[in-house]
């Protein structure tokens, strides 16, 4: 190497360095003391034109890293319908409440949710209105393929209001899936003696192999009419489903809930769903606090978050097998690979058994009489890892 | 032969202490001496010869007049006296052997009582004219560049002095007439810069001023005259006759200029002039000189933080600055980000930033105009500069086309980073872009005595990688032409048209099938008519016409490559045209008091084909609200939106050297920019005013008090101001602004106010020099609607992006010597509010973050220290070049100051960052040179 292009090369990484600098800076995380900040009320109230008790929860914002909420216990609650009637709530959990008589929603009554706090505040919300019931007309599984080329299931929705009122829609759902262990054997591994941990192998004593799980939707799926010429909802996608996903491998089935959403509502939902999806340079959004409709009642400016919810409610279920769309193709591929390993070590063993974390895959004579396990993960074996072995009421195979 | 020349009087000190130890040679006090129609030169060779004396002089002060005389047994002195009688020159018999004769200056036989070469702040004090006020060197001037300029003024000596004749003040008299036209000129003001002394041509051209004994710079100056300065050493009563030419530039002249004097005489308050010349020894990054970056050390301009582009004066937003190139509109005067200005500081000339009173003839900004000029070009002679930094290179080149008439200047500046990524093996360099360049050209032409004409064309890019898989760029052009016309004495008339362009595309080709090329337009045209009354030495009157027709394209969205699904999207275009009618009157009321009234008044017509959303009235805007959507055909006015705009101004006189300045300045914005972000982003677009949104108001009131002190090298101000605003774009929680088709739902319009105190300290001259800024301002936005939708924070006043109460700036420069300085600036600020997620709240079994009210928190304060060494070098008349070396470290400190806030979930949780640009020291070594 000349002497010149060395410093050209020195000077280039220089240059490079430089560039970084400008592009990249020093990206560190920044605290800001907000410990003066209370923590506010949530309230996550829905009241829907069902007939049943109806539920609410109080929690409080939290400033530390919780997994779980912060319930807010002993409030008093009430609906008061058209300043007539109330509908009295008593905790049943903490934070969570159930009104104490079964109710509907009513179209034509304005119904206001107040709530006195332990602490003596009290909030009440806006007076809303039950906004237009509108029916699923037809919730079905649909063949299609993703923009990107990914095969798959679609859980559609079709809906009409006639009266052109509903408008605001949002979509939750209750997927149940039938899991089938796919190593299942007729024994298991049990404990022959809890400490220390001995593992032996027995006979099940109840149902390992076929179970069922149900996962809620767990993101705001809102959508509306107001760029069409009716009030009208086809082939509304709730939910997609990859042709690879293991929980359409056998029979699936989801409950899908329409809720008819006043206008703030769903703007409400909207905003909050912004936050929730991930920014770039290109879509920087305002930041800031999303007003609800639940406010204190002494005029402060305190803040409470959440929205009081009216809304009418519609479901309906699909069920589907996995061979009604795949007909020719293998299985999607389960959840675990199902290694399997020899169990030579019985005091590992006997630990991993009553921690809960493999299944039986098989036995090795040893010849003297004695065996060897050949252990897989549990979920392979055992269903009950993912779902419950009863099957639910609303089934049908 | 013992010709020492000029230069020789800078050892005169060392000569001095010398001269005690010196062998006393044997001299003859008395001669004999006769001569007949010699040069003095012989005569003095001659009494070398005789007397054992020797002389030390200047050969070519001694004149080439023959001289006659006869003298027997005379002492020496009284000789010399009658071979000098009539002239400038003076003698001095430095000791036994040794003679020194000088132009226009006695030598004193002792030394000061400081022996003060090193000490010339003291002296310049004193009336007297000790040696050391000897026009040894021209004194320090503020900083280094201006020295040059001052260097290449005419130095006049005035008088002879004589010993023991000591007076305050001395009479200069003289004629000033038209080089041109051999006329005298009338009205023509004498100024005295540093002194708050001028006086005015008589009908004949005449003017009579008393001046300080000493050197003095004075400028005579007229509208239609180019302006002349001149540097004066008065030794005695004398004669200055001018002879000036036509100014090619007339309209610039009714700019007063804020230079030292009229920081106290200046009718406008609020006005900041910088010249680029003055910059020259502030600390850089990267190299880079910047003028810009240099107003923000001034009190009342800020920006949102390093490396941010934008800038807030008095509290104004970003978009409420109008930054003219030559008269043509810039859009976004900077590159990366903020990093560097987008103005070549070579062939920047000066800038003016209005930010109290805007003067009438200017309009569509609320707060500020930054009136930058670029430098005429040199018609005598091909002249150049160049620099080369570790970032970019820049050069530029003055090219005269026709000797005295017209010429050409060409700036350019690159940089060189793109070329080295690019021939790197690195994949992921390689493929990543960042580089900038600019590109100007200007040229001048004097038509003939009553005409000139200008033109600038200018063009500056940005591209760069924001990822790895986006390439972002962006793009102003501006063309402007300027006729000049003297109608008559007394009229004179500008005629100019410009055509600005913004825009900045990203192309996004990362995911196979969601790559997109998405794009943003502004286009303007103005037309503008001016002309310039003088009616006499109290009335200036200033009137015209201008047009300015917007297009924008204001966003679209297109797939790139085949394979793209993006669905192609354009948002429907924006046509507006804002005219104006303005005039203003500079007003002579007395002495003491003067006057600027200005009136404006501005018309904006929102102009078709466009779709316009119509909501109801009685609801907060959206969708649900949308009563019906009306069409309008091309050109079909959808809506006007005028008003009267009123610019006012008085100063006056408390004392000589002490003024009052108060000033009204009402202002309308027809064109908003769209930004969530405090600072400048590169996805900001501007908005013209439509059916749904309003132009923007702002009314300030202003007063200050200016004061200099020793004879002008201290200037003081102390300026306050208040003002109001009226329907400020702002944006509702959760806003989405590009390519949003129904945008009026998202913006919010609501008040502002802003109010600050402003201290400015600055020292003009000696080996320190600099200035010390500090302003308390505080600036809020009141979101008030009847719907709870569209209320921020409650409908009540919280503080802006921006509202950063302290900011304190010290810039200082100190000469060693007259090659070697040190540069120091300290900034220190507030720092900016910001909206902050102050926790977390399970909402439908989700988890989200909960923000505070909008700007409620403080990113942490920012303060920076940058230093600079510069040397000069030597400043050989006729050295090829003249070079400069510039060697910077920027954030001595390593100060981490945070250039954005952004958020990011992660693991569900939503976690803060602060991304900072410059987090360690940079150093910088720059090397420039002139030929």
């Amino acid at each position: 190497m000349t002497h010149s292009s060395l410093h050209i090369r020195k000077f280039a990484t220089w240059v490079i360095w430089l560039v970084v600098v400008l592009l990249y800076g020093c990206t560190e995380p920044l605290f800001i003391d907000v410990s003066g900040s209370d923590s506010v009320l949530v309230v996550d109230a829905t009241i829907t034109n069902e007939l049943k008790n109806h539920e609410i929860l109080l929690s409080r914002s939290s400033q530390s890293d919780t997994e779980e909420p912060i319930p807010e216990r002993s409030a008093n609650l009430s609906v008061e319908v058209d300043n007539q009637q109330t509908y009295t709530f008593t905790e049943i959990a903490p934070g969570r409440y159930k009104s104490d008589m079964a109710f509907a929603a009513q179209s034509n009554n304005a119904y206001e949710l107040r709530i006195t706090t332990a602490e003596g505040k009290n909030y009440r919300s806006k007076s809303i209105q039950l906004p237009q019931a509108t029916q699923i007309d037809n919730v079905y599984a649909e063949l299609t393929q993703t923009d990107t080329g990914i095969d798959g299931v679609n859980i559609n929705v079709d809906s009409f209001d006639p009266t052109g009122n509903s408008v605001y829609y949002r979509y939750k759902y209750e997927e149940t899936y039938k899991v089938i262990a796919p190593e299942w054997r007729p024994w298991e591994l049990v404990l022959a003696n809890e400490d220390p941990p001995i593992a032996t192998d027995a006979l099940h004593t109840e149902e390992k192999r076929v179970c069922f799980a149900t996962e809620k939707s767990n993101s705001i799926i809102l959508t509306k009419t107001t760029d069409s010429s009716e009030d009208r909802i086809t082939s509304f996608a709730v939910r997609f489903l990859a042709a690879d996903n293991f929980i359409i491998s056998h029979r699936y089935s989801i409950l899908v809930r329409q809720f008819v959403l006043n206008e703030d509502t769903y703007e409400f939902y909207e905003q909050l769903n912004e936050f929730s999806e991930s920014e770039s340079i290109f879509s920087q959004i305002q930041p800031g606090f999303i007003i609800g409709n639940i406010f204190p009642e002494d005029g402060s400016d305190e803040r409470v978050v959440g929205i009081f919810e009216v809304s009418s409610v519609s479901e309906r279920r699909v069920f589907f097998n996995y061979v009604d769309f795949f007909p020719e193709e293998a299985l999607p591929p389960f959840v675990d690979e199902c290694r399997r390993s020899l169990a030579t070590n019985s005091e590992v063993l006997g630990q991993a058994v009553k921690a809960q974390s493999v299944s039986l895959a098989g036995f090795l004579d040893n010849g003297d009489g004695s065996v060897t396990y050949i252990i897989q993960p549990r979920v392979c074996g055992d269903c009950t890892a993912l779902g419950t072995n009863v099957e639910p009421d609303f089934w049908e195979e | 032969m013992k010709n020492r020349g000029i230069f020789f009087w800078g050892n005169l000190g060392l000569v001095f202490m010398l001269c005690q130890w010196s062998w006393a040679q044997t001299t003859k006090q008395n001669i004999t001496i006769s001569y007949e129609n010699k040069t003095r030169k012989e005569v003095l060779l001659q009494i070398e010869e005789e007397s054992g004396y020797e002389f030390y002089y200047d050969e070519q002060g001694l004149g080439a007049e023959l001289i006659s005389g006869d003298f027997r047994s005379t002492p020496v002195t009284k000789i010399l006296t009658e071979i000098f009688k009539n002239t400038v020159i003076n003698f001095h018999v430095l000791d036994t052997q040794t003679i020194i004769l000088t132009s226009n200056v006695v030598i004193q036989d002792k030394l000061p009582q400081s022996f003060g070469f090193l000490d010339r702040e003291n002296e310049k004090k004193s009336d007297s004219l000790s040696i050391s006020s000897l026009p040894i060197e021209e004194p320090p001037p503020f900083l280094e560049e201006k020295e040059q300029q001052e260097t290449e003024l005419d130095i006049v000596r005035i008088g002879r002095q004589r010993r023991g004749v000591k007076q305050d003040e001395y009479k200069l008299s003289g004629i000033v007439k038209n080089a041109n036209t051999g006329e005298p000129i009338p009205n023509l003001a004498i100024v005295v810069e540093q002194l708050s002394l001028g006086t005015v041509t008589n009908a004949n051209g005449y003017y009579e001023i008393e001046l300080p004994p000493g050197i003095n710079i004075i400028q005579a100056q007229a509208i239609g005259i180019e302006t002349s300065r001149k540097k004066i050493i008065m030794y005695n009563d004398g004669r200055l006759d001018f002879d000036l030419t036509d100014s090619a530039e007339q309209l610039d002249e009714v700019v007063v200029e804020s230079n030292r004097i009229q920081n106290v005489e200046n009718v406008i308050a609020g006005v900041v002039e910088l010249d680029v010349a003055e910059i020259k020894t502030i600390p850089l990054v990267l190299g880079e000189r910047d003028i810009l970056k240099t107003a923000i050390t001034l009190p009342g301009i800020t920006n949102a933080g390093e490396g941010s582009s934008g800038y807030n004066v008095r509290g104004g937003r970003t978009d409420q600055n109008l930054f003219l190139l030559d008269k043509a509109v810039i859009y976004n005067p900077s590159h990366f980000f903020g990093i560097f200005s987008a103005l070549n500081p070579f062939v920047t000339g000066n800038v003016t930033i209005y930010k109290g009173n805007i003067p009438s003839e200017y309009g569509g900004r609320l707060s500020s105009v930054f009136d930058i000029g670029t430098k005429e070009a040199n018609t005598e002679k091909f002249t150049g500069e160049a620099a080369i930094g570790p970032v970019t290179s820049n050069l530029s080149v003055e090219i005269p086309i026709i000797k005295n008439k017209s010429g050409i200047l060409i700036g350019g500046r690159t940089t060189y980073s793109n070329w080295i990524l690019r021939s790197l093996d690195d994949e992921e360099l390689k493929n990543s872009e960042a580089s900038f360049f600019d590109i100007i050209a200007k040229y001048n032409d004097k038509l003939n005595e009553n005409n000139s004409l200008e033109a600038t064309a200018y063009l500056s890019r940005d591209a760069f990688s924001i990822t790895s898989d986006s390439i972002y760029s962006y793009k102003n052009r501006l063309f402007a032409i300027k006729w000049n016309h003297q109608i008559n004495e007394k009229n004179t008339l500008g005629i100019s048209l410009s055509n600005s362009q913004y825009d900045f595309n990203i192309e996004f080709d990362g995911d196979a099938d969601k790559n997109f090329d998405l794009g943003y337009r502004i286009n303007e045209t103005e037309l503008k008519a001016k002309v310039l009354s003088v009616f006499n030495n109290s009335h200036n009157i200033n009137y015209g016409i201008s047009g300015k027709l917007y297009n924008v394209d204001p966003g679209y969205m297109d797939p790139l490559g085949s394979s793209s699904i993006i669905e192609p999207l354009e948002i429907q275009k924006e046509k507006g045209l804002e005219s104006a009618v303005f005039v203003s009157d500079n007003l002579k009321v007395s002495e003491n008091l003067s006057l600027d009234i200005g009136l404006r008044y501005s018309l904006f017509a929102a102009l078709g084909e466009s779709s316009q959303p119509i909501y109801d009235e009685n609801l907060p805007k959206s969708e649900g609200t949308l009563l019906e959507v009306r069409e309008f055909g091309a050109n079909e006015i959808i809506k006007t939106y005028g008003g009267l705009e009123g610019r006012v101004s008085g100063r006056y006189f408390l004392l000589p050297d002490f003024s009052v300045k108060a000033g009204y300045n009402n202002t309308y914005q027809y064109i908003h920019t769209l930004s969530n972000n405090t600072t400048v982003s590169p996805t900001d677009t501007w908005k013209l005013s439509d059916l749904n949104v309003e132009p923007q108001r702002a009314e300030q009131f202003s007063l200050g008090l200016f004061k200099n002190f020793d004879e002008s090298n201290y200037e003081v101000s102390l300026e306050g101001y208040y003002k109001k605003s009226k329907n400020l774009l702002d944006y509702k929680v959760g806003a989405q602004l590009l390519l949003n088709e129904s945008i009026e739902t998202e913006v919010l319009q609501g008040e502002g106010k802003a109010y600050g105190v402003e201290f400015l300290l600055k020292k003009n001259e000696g080996r320190l020099n600099g200035w010390l800024g500090y302003t308390y301002s505080r600036t809020f936005t009141k979101l008030e609607s009847q719907f709870i939708e569209e209320q921020v924070n409650n409908g009540e006043y919280f503080p802006s992006n921006f509202d950063k109460p302290h900011d304190f700036s010290l810039v200082t420069n100190y000469k060693f010597t007259k090659r070697f300085s040190l540069s120091a600036n300290f900034v220190y600020q507030t720092g900016r509010p910001v909206t902050f997620p102050i926790g977390t709240y399970f909402l439908d079994g989700a988890e989200f973050p909960l923000f505070s009210d909008r700007n409620k928190f403080r990113i942490p304060d920012f303060y920076r220290l940058d230093l600079s060494f510069n040397i000069e070098g030597n400043h050989k008349i006729k050295k090829f070049a003249h070079s400069f070396w510039n060697i910077s470290i920027y954030n001595v400190l390593g100060r981490n100051n945070p250039y954005s806030v952004f958020f990011i979930t992660e693991n569900g949780k939503l976690q803060a960052y602060q991304s900072s640009i410059f987090s360690i020291p940079i150093p910088t070594i720059t090397y420039n040179f002139k030929f």
